[in-house]
């Protein structure tokens, strides 16, 4: 099929769609919305979109990052009908129907805004793209999970863009927060309700916050950004170690 | 207590120090002087400038060579901001004795000149931003920098309506300067630092216009204590703008729109 962005209206019947899911968990993909002339129009230029199972995060990552190759990043990352298209296009996968029925989460899931800074980067394609293109190394971290869910690492990450700008950060969390071991995220970093010394929920984002002010982060490498955060991150990188 | 402590030896660099013009374009341009001149900060320590803007995360910055010899870099283009409220973050980084510490800083430094993309000169203390709001007509949107007030873009003129509007003015605006100052207390910061930091700006406004004069309630008091003194300056700021006044006029169509 040919790659196609919704129009207005489009994105209008897709949301319809949605709510109706929630409704009826077990609503028909609608697939001809995919290809309606009213809804839709082509992406010039014209790229084929394979049909292909995304799994992963990563694998969603480096599917849309080689697709979407030949538009420009910023036109792409504006583009709330393109993502929202491509969204139904792999529904099954961002959405798996379990027994027959799916069950929906919020519209900003699916439904790209671009515009939106508490929304944008909810979006389950969305954001595996955006990680690799802001992170094309060291990004294990936030790709290695399911592409159907937004885990709380890659949420608590991205919605803080003074710590994504930061051109090492991406491989300080992951010499801090990647248990190699496991080949997963290092357990307790987001516990939500308790403060851990080094931890990436609450004390990362304060002891950036309080560097910012002294230091001009854009100009440390990792090495010297590990280095400030202090003892508590050092324990945290040889529990990393350790485990 | 005050939160907002200089324990570094960083400096707070003049803004008049920087001199920018922004010009139209797709994407737009911009040209800085800067003047660190007598400054005795070192020569060797390297100089960038950031521009930021209203409703977006993005950060674009540019090195302008080293404090004793400053080149403006060739690609001045703002290629990530959209927005009209664009301003600028000078800073001055040590690259010898302790790498990257910040040497010297001037924040929230606005265009002296611009084409009609970009505002410019000094600055209000709620700058308008049209943004895609859906149903909404606006919304106020907080951020280290500024506190904007967002208004609906797909409603006709609005953003240029919201000040000059009675009857959008007599809604809006009192509630905006309450959940403003309210937002303001919690901030933490002392009103009488040399600062422009919006917390600040925000409080001194709510300390002249307070029937008394009292000075804003720190963080820590209560939520009694704070909003007593919130709705006291948001009762003056009524009573100074008239705004039942202009509300009826307005609506029973005598207003004068202005």
């Amino acid at each position: 099929m040919i790659l196609r962005e919704f129009r207005d209206a489009g994105i209008s019947a897709f949301r319809d769609f949605l709510a109706q899911c929630r409704e009826e968990p077990g609503t028909p993909y609608p697939h001809y919305l995919l290809e309606d002339e009213s809804l839709t129009s082509a992406i010039s230029p014209a790229i084929e979109v394979a049909f292909t199972r995304l799994t992963t995060k990563a694998d969603a990552a480096h599917y849309l990052s080689s697709l979407l190759g030949p538009l420009s990043d910023r036109s792409v990352a504006a583009n709330a009908g393109l993502w929202t298209w491509l969204t139904l296009y792999f529904f099954d996968d961002v959405c798996p129907p379990k027994d027959g029925k799916r069950k929906v989460k919020n519209d900003y899931y699916y439904i790209f805004e671009p515009r939106n800074p508490r929304h944008f980067y909810r979006h389950l394609l969305f954001i595996s793209w955006h990680i690799l293109k802001v992170a094309p190394e060291h990004n294990r971290l936030l790709l290695s999970s399911r592409i159907s869910v937004l885990d709380k690492v890659t949420s608590e990450v991205l919605k803080r863009f003074y710590l994504t700008r930061i051109p090492c950060m991406f491989e300080v969390l992951d010499r801090l927060y990647w248990d190699d071991s496991r080949r997963r995220p290092r357990s307790g970093i987001v516990t939500q309700q308790k403060v851990t010394p080094g931890d990436l929920l609450h004390r990362l984002p304060i002891r950036i916050r309080q560097l910012e002010k002294t230091y001009d982060l854009f100009s440390l490498n990792a090495d010297q950004m590990i280095e400030l955060l202090g003892d508590e991150f050092q324990r945290e990188r040889q529990g990393a170690t350790a485990n | 207590m005050i939160k907002r402590l200089n324990f570094t030896g960083r400096r707070r660099i003049p803004r008049d120090r920087v001199d920018i013009e922004v010009y139209d374009g797709q994407p737009r341009t911009f040209d800085a002087a800067i003047d660190l001149d007598g400054t005795s900060l070192p020569s060797h320590a390297a100089v960038f400038l950031e521009a930021m803007c209203a409703g977006s995360n993005a950060v674009e910055r540019f090195h302008f060579g080293e404090v004793g010899n400053i080149v403006p870099p060739q690609d001045r283009c703002l290629r990530e901001l959209d927005g009209k409220n664009v301003f600028f973050a000078l800073k001055i980084v040590d690259r010898n004795e302790r790498f990257g510490r910040l040497l010297g800083i001037a924040e929230h430094i606005r265009p002296q000149r611009a084409g009609k993309q970009t505002a410019a000169g000094r600055r209000g203390i709620l700058p308008v931003e049209p943004k895609e709001l859906r149903q909404r007509l606006w919304r106020l949107e907080f951020t280290d920098h500024e506190v904007y007030l967002y208004v609906n873009k797909d409603v006709p003129e609005l953003v240029d309506r919201v000040r000059t509007d009675p009857l959008f003015y007599a809604v809006v605006y009192p509630e905006v300067v309450r959940r403003v100052l309210m937002q303001a207390i919690s901030e933490n910061v002392d009103i009488e630092e040399d600062d422009d930091h919006w917390p600040v700006l925000w409080l001194r406004f709510g300390k002249n216009l307070h029937p008394m004069r009292d000075t804003p309630p720190t963080h820590d008091a209560t939520e009694e204590e704070r909003e007593e003194w919130v709705e006291d300056v948001v009762e003056a700021f009524c009573k100074s703008h008239t705004v039942r006044d202009k509300y009826i006029a307005a609506a029973s169509g005598n207003g004068s729109g202005s």
